[in-house]
């Protein structure tokens, strides 16, 4: 990491595979406080094996992935799976959901309880405390898994397809909340996704996965019809 | 009914003690087996341990090993059964509930439930212990069971109070626990290790039926009380003792097997509350 530059994640000639068979290689990236990253790409081309060697689950092959300092400890690095679920038949409130999210912090209560209020309400959940969370809509549910990602106060928050299967007013609601995100707090966003509209709305920086290979750098440059019907495996 | 229970007392102090204790340490361990959608699992892993005690016994006769046959042979053949079931735990305990997951479940069942009586057919007194464990007894207790099991309760009892919430993040989101540091493969291999010790050590002291029982039932009619799921943790155990020592009480004064008697009450319990939340939820 270069002093100053407000680096969280740098990806420096990586390969990444399982059982020695590479699924992405040469893989070069930067990311800044502040930037909104859309991951996009063909189902199958590695964008989640690359999310989860920047949650720690899956180690390079060879070449360097770094996190900043102060995601280390993991405690400023928030997560939202692609989906989630429960056994329904257990018992639990928005509120004690939401709260797992503090797993592996250590704060005093009034703060515990400080965050989760600022979660909730930046998840647009705020008075659901208490109700089940299995009384809650398809949407508000993936809000709740938004407010648990929220909890830790992310600096980099990693979202894997978290709109999938949602109807387009929950999808802007929380594309809404994640731009709030990035713009007041600086977080860094890593948002993996298959819808190339958002992508041209919210998007600082792009990386396109593709063929093993990933192009990445500012929206501008790669959101062009030529590099997305490469990338799609379509004529321009 | 009472005085009668309280005059029985002399008589099976460790074995009402060893039950209760068994009782409060498999409805914790149940708790996560609940939260995991993996009951089937509990049972697998007792019958893995019905088949280990029987290698055990087989190899004991077979083979003339001291230490498996005989009046000294219970350490021996726990520790064994203990093994199976850890090994089961692992084998089957493995990512999530589904797939593959089941399949291995399903398979470890029914191989250790043939295998069991397989390895012991030519034996009548093999298949009569084979027999006794799967039907259950808490009779016959000893007060190192005693100690044992108040041992293993208060450290599972300890661990919970530690590590609740990670427990709880693994059972309900593997994939937020790991991108929080949790390793899943560690989790995973401690949570069976548990589950494996707990039911194999409670098989050869009490049988199938009831630490299958005591595994599920009383985390089941938790779910049904509770709101959230952290005082699961000590709602379940408060009702497998609460069951127990009422199926204690009455199986003495109608001279039933208390064993199934407890677990008939759980099982009745399990009924109940699962009606009546229906019956609010049809309601509200």
């Amino acid at each position: 990491m270069r002093p100053g530059e407000d680096i969280l994640l740098a990806v420096d000639r990586v390969t990444l595979g399982y059982g020695g068979a590479p699924i992405l290689s040469d893989v070069s990236l930067e990311v800044r406080a502040g930037e909104f990253w859309f991951l996009l790409g063909p189902n199958g081309e590695g964008k989640t094996t690359f999310l989860r060697a920047v949650l720690g689950a899956l180690a390079p092959s060879s070449g360097r992935l770094a996190l900043d300092a102060v995601l280390a400890d993991r405690a400023a690095l928030g997560f939202v799976p692609q989906r989630c679920a429960p056994n329904p038949i257990l018992p639990t409130t928005v509120r004690e959901f939401v709260g797992l999210g503090l797993v592996g912090l250590t704060l005093a209560a009034a703060e515990r309880a400080a965050r989760l209020e600022w979660a909730l309400a930046h998840a647009g959940l705020a008075g659901f405390e208490r109700q089940s969370y299995w009384a809650l809509s398809g949407g508000q549910r993936q809000r709740a898994l938004v407010a648990r990602a929220l909890v830790r106060r992310p600096r980099l928050l990693v979202l894997d397809e978290p709109t999938n299967h949602l109807d387009f007013l929950i999808e802007a609601g929380i594309l809404a909340l994640l731009a709030d995100l990035q713009r007041e707090e600086r977080t860094a966003i890593l948002f993996v996704t298959h819808a190339l509209h958002l992508a041209e709305r919210y998007a600082t920086h792009v990386a396109l996965f593709h063929g093993g290979a990933v192009e990445a750098g500012p929206a501008a440059e790669l959101l062009r019809a030529e590099r997305l019907a490469r990338a799609y495996g379509q004529q321009p | 009914m009472i005085a009668e229970f309280v005059a029985s007392w002399g008589l099976f102090r460790d074995a009402y003690l060893c039950g209760w204790l068994i009782a409060a340490l498999l409805a914790v361990v149940g708790v996560l087996v609940v939260a995991r959608n993996q009951i089937f699992l509990g049972a697998a892993v007792a019958q893995a341990s019905t088949l280990g005690i029987a290698l055990g016994m087989w190899i004991g006769s077979a083979f003339g090993v001291g230490g498996l046959t005989g009046d000294h042979a219970h350490g021996a053949l726990s520790l064994i059964g203990v093994v199976f079931a850890i090994l089961a735990a692992l084998l089957t305990a493995r990512g999530s509930s589904g797939g593959a997951g089941e399949a291995a479940t399903g398979w470890v069942f029914l191989a250790a439930a043939s295998g069991a009586v397989l390895v012991l057919a030519a034996s009548p007194h093999g298949l009569e212990e084979i027999s006794h464990l799967v039907s259950s007894s808490i009779i016959g207790a000893s007060p190192a069971d005693v100690w044992l099991f108040a041992a293993l309760a208060l450290l599972s009892a300890g661990g919970v109070l530690l590590q609740r919430d990670r427990l709880l993040l693994f059972a309900i989101d593997p994939a937020m626990a790991d991108a929080v540091g949790m390793r899943a493969g560690f989790w995973n291999a401690a949570i069976a290790a548990w589950l494996g010790l707990a039911v194999g050590l409670s098989m050869r002291a009490t049988g199938l039926l009831y630490t299958f029982g005591c595994l599920v039932l009383p985390p089941l009619a938790a779910t049904a009380l509770c709101r959230e799921s952290a005082p699961l943790f000590w709602v379940a155990p408060l009702l497998a003792v609460a069951c127990s020592a009422a199926g204690f009480v009455l199986a003495n004064h109608f001279d039933l097997p208390p064993a199934q008697m407890a677990v008939a009450l759980q099982a009745g319990l399990v009924a109940v509350v699962w009606s009546l939340r229906r019956i609010r939820g049809l309601g509200g």
